[in-house]
């Protein structure tokens, strides 16, 4: 039945419209008019539907992802902006030491628990959150919890490149640097591992001292990877990193991600099924803030269990 | 035919527009052209090292120069932005950088904006009710008119102008360096010296530029601040002279000798006025071009 789906799709990546930072979502008990019926697929989709109708079904997930030794706790998670909720009551482990990809419709909430675990969501005003999520055993929402500590816990990459303006290497240090490092060899040494792990260090290394914003877009979201592992984080999240980038720089960014998957335990959200099909070891199938299915990429894609997987990761829904 | 009267109106309208919007733009720059020129006339002919080396002789028929009144304003703008431009950009922080947090950021935007259109004059009579005449009375002295008193009432001017300006910059820069900051573990105290502040450089310090070249030629708020002085004097706890003062004294007395001066102090205080803002230019024009990518 599954037909290797994933080589006769056109690439994704020029989607028109990328995800926004925050997305708001409805919080719907019932079904709306807009949506459609409560069986709006004319029952194809039973899950879709259910969600749709305000339920959060169990999800799918398989037994090869609930078994490996994982890093990060989602567990029961949920989070409000204001009076919607985003999240409804997601629960996944994430695998240490390999790459996790959330894929997901527009709204689904990825971006949203991306940003849940470094508690990037604490800026937005109006935020509340419910569950758990444990980093290596410690509640990340728990009271008394140093969110400054947290953060240097964890790198992050953005949709769209945001090198700071200052030097390239400035650039690569500024996470040692507000920890107080000064000495020159600590930082030089930091700065060239951190660029030669994010591939750059042939490119920039006879201008480490020339600002960061004469770069290209694939070079400047390659120096914030370096930024972001420059104090070997425990996980690296990256949210849609190439979404702001032209093919080229995008393959390169793939390629990165990778190799960096090697030595880091990555979760990337991405609106590229092709991208997560390629880079992740594993992929959870977000819609509307709930956790759809989630299990070995290769299962995701060419074995899915539930008809709504297939059809969002061969492109005929979603 | 109809289409073609349509646009005959439709552009015997745009070149009457035109010629209006000219002729407008002409009349506006030939006379500030003709107010140049004209104390450019008077004002160089009294020019001369003499003017700029020069005190005050007290000698009517020979006045000397205007050494004392130069210092004078270079000095009370330096002790008004000494006070004013950290209190300013503290401020402008406090309202870009901590919104709904913390309480009154709304008010506080008003009041300042409210600040920033107060009369001179209005603060000119709050520093001698504020400063000279408390002071006065600690130090049992008579008048305790004085260039810290005049300091004071300019960097009151200042200091909201600064904050709003700097206010206006840090919200240029994108959300997404904060965010990146923050991310990597910053402090918000580090997020803001060390990336976002660096990332309005520019702009705030056009803002500062502004106010400095805005208090330099007022003259009402150090009317009963700094009162003006004859003498050359380096010392801010006694009278203060400063070129508008001086402008002032000279223009609005007899003698005719004192009113060439006068000329040419207007001409030399435009002078400075035109030297910062060519400055603020500079640093504007540097500040595009180091922001071309973000």
């Amino acid at each position: 039945m599954p037909v290797s789906p994933l080589m006769t799709q056109p690439p994704t990546s020029a989607k028109p419209q990328p995800e926004p930072p925050q997305v708001e979502l409805p919080a719907r008990k019932r079904p709306i008019a807009s949506v459609g019926p409560a069986n709006a697929s004319g029952g194809q989709y039973p899950v879709i539907d259910a969600i749709k109708r305000g339920e959060t079904p169990e999800p799918r997930r398989h037994e090869s992802v609930m078994g490996v030794p994982s890093i990060l706790e989602v567990r029961d998670f949920q989070l409000w902006y204001g009076q919607n909720k985003a999240l409804h009551g997601v629960t996944m482990p994430i695998a240490e030491g390999k790459i996790t990809s959330i894929i997901g419709p527009s709204g689904c909430g990825k971006s949203t628990l991306l940003r849940s675990v470094n508690r990037l969501n604490d800026l937005v005003d109006g935020v509340r959150t419910a569950g758990s999520i444990s980093l290596k055993g410690e509640d990340v929402y728990a009271r008394g919890v140093d969110v400054i500590s947290l953060r240097k816990r964890l790198g992050m990459v953005f949709q769209k490149p945001n090198p700071f303006p200052m030097s390239i290497f400035e650039n690569v240090v500024y996470a040692l640097r507000i920890s107080g490092e000064r000495r020159k060899s600590v930082l030089e040494a930091a700065c060239e591992k951190a660029l030669r792990q994010a591939a750059l260090w042939d490119e920039v290394k006879d201008r480490l001292k020339s600002s960061a914003m004469g770069m290209s877009g694939g070079q400047q979201q390659r120096l914030c990877i370096a930024r972001a592992i420059v104090c070997e984080p425990q996980v690296l999240l990256l949210d849609e990193p190439c979404s702001a980038l032209d093919p080229i720089a995008t393959l390169r960014i793939e390629e990165l991600i990778l190799e960096i998957g090697q030595r880091y335990t990555v979760l990337i959200v991405t609106h590229n099924m092709q991208q997560a099909a390629r880079v992740s070891d594993f992929t959870a199938f977000m819609y509307l803030g709930r956790l759809v299915e989630y299990g070995r990429t290769a299962d995701i894609f060419q074995l899915p269990r539930l008809r709504e997987t297939e059809d969002y990761v061969t492109g005929r829904f979603g | 035919m109809a289409g073609s009267f349509a646009e005959f109106r439709r552009r015997t309208f745009s070149s009457i527009m035109f010629g209006l919007c000219a002729a407008g733009s002409a009349l506006i720059i030939s006379i500030l052209l003709l107010v140049i020129g004209y104390l450019a006339w008077i004002g160089v002919s009294s020019l001369s090292w003499e003017f700029l080396a020069a005190v005050p002789t007290g000698d009517v028929a020979n006045p000397g120069g205007m050494r004392h009144a130069i210092d004078g304003t270079i000095i009370l703008v330096g002790l008004a932005s000494a006070v004013g431009v950290p209190l300013g950009v503290l401020a402008g922080i406090y309202l870009s950088e901590y919104p709904s947090e913390y309480a009154a950021t709304g008010p506080l935007r008003f009041i300042a904006d409210v600040l920033t259109g107060v009369p001179s004059i209005v603060v000119g009579i709050l520093g001698y009710e504020l400063v000279v005449v408390p002071v006065s009375r600690w130090t049992d002295s008579a008048v305790s008119f004085s260039g810290y008193a005049g300091a004071a009432a300019l960097a009151f001017i200042m200091i909201p102008i600064v904050a709003r300006t700097t206010e206006e910059m840090l919200r240029l820069v994108p959300q997404s360096y904060r965010e990146g900051s923050l991310a990597l573990g910053a402090t918000r105290a580090q997020t803001i010296f060390r990336v976002v502040l660096p990332g309005a450089f520019g702009g705030v310090a056009t803002g500062i530029m502004l106010a400095m070249g805005r208090i330099a030629g007022e003259t009402a708020p150090l009317l009963f601040t700094a009162l003006g002085s004859r003498l050359l004097t380096h010392n801010p706890a006694e009278p203060f002279p400063s070129l508008t003062l001086q402008i002032y004294t000279y223009a609005t007395g007899p003698y005719p000798e004192q009113k060439r001066l006068a000329w040419a102090g207007i001409l030399v205080l435009l002078a400075m006025l035109f030297v910062v803002n060519l400055s603020i230019r500079l640093i504007a024009a540097r500040h595009a071009r180091t922001r071309v990518g973000t």
